[in-house]
């Protein structure tokens, strides 16, 4: 007895520290869908009947919707290694001309939305160009770019654009086509699944993945590097142009900054996901993962009537805790 | 000059032992400097010489041994310890700051005279223009050091060497970036801080200045102190000598593809020329050879493959593949042509680590594995047949092909990066150091998978500052000096003895001693 309780005790130290470790990529792997799930058990548990009804999921759904189109598009940027921060700005100076085009221009509103999305899709290429040719870093330049939109959004209309909207287009947003589900979830879905596809079944997709994880490797390999990321900035402003637009039609008027919140939004949500499932890269359904712990979050802070600046307390926490989150899982996976 | 307390020599080095993974890169070397001599320091690449500089900077710790400075023990480990004993080191990459101006550099760490805690850089710059005076500066201390030539920038290195009240400058490759009158100048001033009492231990690859300039020369070989002279009792072919040692091995027995030189040429190159890194290189490589560049690490070559692989454009020249002149923009084009680069910084410009053995085989390849030609999917099922029969064929040790290749060995990483490049419709394969960091026996298999290829019909253009491997891979050899090629070795002339001597020598000058 003694010599095993000797033993069991001079080992106790190796395999504790195997077992913590274990623990802990186990944890960064895991731990956005455990705090997923225990966000939603505990809201059930607390209002049942709110938290726990079909309404309300769907609910929760059609807030995440917008969010996750937005930040899909983000982390295109996010896989090649580079960063938008326009992409808020562009939703709202999207979200602004979609109606204008209709109320002053008088699109038709399948033009509209098709001259919108390629517009967004635009000002992300040129953000791409910024970038790669003249070489400015992301961060100053789709700060620049966005700012200036915002200018411009006003110089276009300096008040919201509420009349002379088509019921049709308001209808995008709040019809049912199929399941009785929201339409922005259809679409959201829809987004998801061809951006999901780009990434991990095309030539594109594979490129993409190599100009993010060495560029220099990627550029070896023949691969014509400037290209691939301008197409990810042209996704990015393209998924933007898609919030700015359902935003629009949701809210039945084009708004000057109306989206300009889900940039932080979009960066808790893709930097949530890059700490979930795998070791801090950046993903497709990590980043719904993502879009969906702040919607619950914010959907139990609602329910539960906490105060409305309890949100930017959530929200800015998450994305610390969130980038912190993906730079440990980082850090597990080198030393690994 | 030197202090009455301490006997003997100012700084002695006693049995300095270091090993990295249990290879001994110093071996009980014993080394005296004294103040107000030139000390040269020479040896091949790896031959220890860095370790013992660094052990003296204090970045790396000794294993064993001692070093004592003015009678005192040096405190091993310590960067700033080394510093207090008076010892200062100019690296090649000279640790300047551009944008400061020389005198913020050479002040840059110094104690500096401040006033209500701001600097009084009136006050700072008495010590530092007396140190610039020293050196010979003539240019205004207020210059930034962006606008400086690489001469201007050794003085400046050499003026915060002495605002530090240097006792020693260790120097390395002070005139790898300097032209002929430049170096001259700079020689000028070392004699001058040496009369002055300053101890500089000046480490470089180019013997004649070694011989020309240094009161003693200490040569290194596989970490063994092997030799050490006064001036005049060497001359540069018993340096050569002292410097690959005597235990010459026997050329290879291995029979080496001979050179079809009627056949046309797969690629050439032609009067290839590169700011002052590649001056004016030719040669053509023939179907079926591992051609083979050597020389002193600085010599041109990796630059040489830079141009080729399109990372950079030349100034001056062109290449002609498979008889059509090349114009290359870039690296995609490069790759489109038909010419790759296995290049020499594995982890850094080779692999895509955190991806799969796969994904890295496969990506220069993806249009070949697409489901339906036109449309841009791939093919799960192609993809995994490619990377499983490369991986089979090259014999990559991998649990499967899934597994994230910062997991393999590095010899495996590198047979993954050959392998990305076999079914890539690859004319002209570089590869640059391949087996650098690798074990001898991957090694063996990465040489035995470069020569199939050759064999096959490949170009291969193979770039190597290890001697040994030159012997074992190269059908032929290009050694290359100063960004020339010095000489052309073949079948049984390829010995490790003729590729170091035609790294140090031209041909005309070997011809002279010969004569």
């Amino acid at each position: 007895m003694m010599a095993q309780a000797g033993t069991a005790a001079k080992d106790a130290p190796l395999r504790k520290s195997s077992w913590k470790r274990t623990a802990l990529i186990w944890l960064s792997r895991y731990g956005t869908i455990v705090g997923l799930l225990l966000m939603v058990v505990f809201f059930s548990a607390n209002a049942p009947g709110i938290f726990l009804s079909r309404a309300n999921f769907l609910n929760i759904l059609s807030q995440a919707s917008l969010t996750a189109i937005i930040a899909s598009g983000l982390t295109y940027t996010l896989v090649v290694g580079e960063f938008d921060l326009s992409i808020g700005y562009v939703a709202s100076f999207v979200g602004l001309i979609v109606t204008g085009l209709m109320a002053y221009q008088g699109f038709p509103i399948w033009l509209s939305i098709v001259c919108a999305l390629l517009l967004g899709a635009a000002i992300g290429a040129f953000n791409g160009v910024l970038v790669t040719k003249v070489r400015i870093n992301a961060v100053i330049s789709t700060l620049g770019i966005g700012t200036m939109l915002t200018g411009i959004g006003f110089t276009y209309s300096s008040f919201p654009i509420a009349t002379g909207i088509p019921r049709a287009f308001t209808d995008i947003s709040l019809g049912r086509l199929v399941f009785g589900l929201p339409n922005p979830v259809i679409i959201m879905v829809i987004v998801l699944i061809a951006l999901w596809v780009i990434l991990n079944k095309t030539d594109i997709g594979q490129k993409m993945q190599a100009v993010g994880g060495n560029l220099e490797a990627a550029r070896l390999s023949g691969i014509r590097v400037d290209r691939i990321k301008i197409f990810a900035f042209a996704t990015a402003g393209f998924c933007a142009a898609l919030t700015g637009t359902l935003l629009s039609s949701l809210l039945g008027s084009g708004t000057l900054a109306a989206a300009d919140g889900y940039l932080l939004d979009a960066f808790a949500a893709v930097f949530l996901g890059s700490a979930t499932l795998r070791e801090g890269e950046f993903h497709i359904s990590g980043t719904l993962i993502g879009v969906l712990i702040l919607a619950v979050g914010f959907n139990g802070l609602s329910i539960f009537g906490a105060p409305t600046h309890f949100q930017p307390i959530f929200k800015g926490g998450i994305l610390v805790l969130a980038v912190g989150m993906s730079a440990l899982a980082r850090r597990y996976a080198a030393s690994a | 000059m030197a202090p009455a307390a301490s006997v003997g020599p100012w700084m002695q080095i006693r049995g300095l032992t270091k090993s990295f993974a249990g290879e001994l890169a110093l071996d009980h070397a014993d080394l005296d400097i004294e103040r107000g001599k030139v000390h040269g320091l020479v040896g091949a690449n790896g031959a220890g010489k860095s370790t013992l500089i660094r052990c003296l900077a204090g970045v790396t710790v000794a294993d064993q041994g001692s070093v004592t400075v003015a009678g005192e023990d040096l405190q091993k480990g310590s960067p700033q310890a080394s510093e207090q004993a008076g010892l200062a080191f100019i690296h090649q990459e000279l640790n300047l700051i551009p944008h400061f101006n020389a005198l913020q550099n050479i002040l840059l760490g110094a104690p500096k005279v401040t006033r209500l805690g701001m600097i009084d850089w009136q006050r700072s710059g008495v010590a530092a223009r007396a140190a610039a005076e020293r050196v010979g500066i003539r240019f205004p201390l207020e210059t930034k050091v962006s606008e400086l030539s690489m001469a201007q920038r050794w003085l400046v290195m050499i003026s915060k060497a002495l605002v530090r009240d240097a006792s020693m400058i260790a120097m390395d490759e002070p005139t790898a970036s300097l032209s002929g009158p430049e170096s001259e100048q700079l020689f000028a001033i070392i004699r001058d801080l040496s009369a002055q009492g300053v101890a500089i231990l000046y480490v470089s690859h180019r013997l004649e200045e070694v011989l020309q300039l240094c009161d003693r020369i200490t040569v290194l070989r596989d970490g063994r102190i092997v030799d050490a002279a006064e001036r005049g009792a060497l001359n540069k072919k018993g340096l050569v000598r002292a410097i690959i040692g005597h235990d010459i091995r026997p050329p290879d027995e291995r029979a080496r593809f001979a050179t079809d030189r009627a056949r046309q040429p797969i690629f050439r190159v032609r009067e290839i020329a590169w700011k002052s890194a590649v001056k004016g290189v030719s040669f053509d490589l023939y179907k079926g050879e591992v051609l083979a560049l050597g020389g002193l690490v600085g010599a041109g070559r990796t630059e040489l493959a830079h141009l080729v692989a399109g990372v950079a454009r030349p100034d001056a020249g062109h290449f002609e593949l498979d008889g059509k002149r090349l114009d290359i923009a870039n690296e995609a084009e490069a790759v489109r042509a038909g010419i790759a680069l296995v290049p020499e910084e594995r982890r850094s410009q080779g692999v895509m680590l955190q991806q799969s053995v796969g994904f890295n085989i496969n990506i220069s390849t993806l249009k070949k594995l697409r489901a339906i030609p036109g449309l841009p999917f791939v093919s799960g099922r192609k993809a995994r047949r490619q990377a499983e029969g490369l991986v089979a064929q090259l014999g990559i040790k991998t649990p499967g092909i899934e597994t994230k290749i910062g997991g393999l060995s590095g010899g495996n990483q590198q047979k993954a990066l050959i392998a990305r490049w076999l079914n890539a419709g690859t004319r002209l394969l570089i590869l640059d150091e391949p087996s650098r960091g690798v074990d001898v026996g991957a090694r063996e298999e990465i040489h035995d998978a470069i020569r199939a290829l050759a064999r096959s019909g490949v170009g291969i253009l193979a770039i190597s500052s290890d001697v040994e491997e030159l012997t074992l891979l190269a059908d032929r050899v290009l050694v290359m000096r100063e960004g020339r090629i010095t000489g052309e070795l073949t079948g049984s002339d390829i010995t490790e003895a003729r590729i170091i001597e035609l790294s140090y020598h031209d041909t005309n000058d070997a011809e002279g001693e010969i004569a």
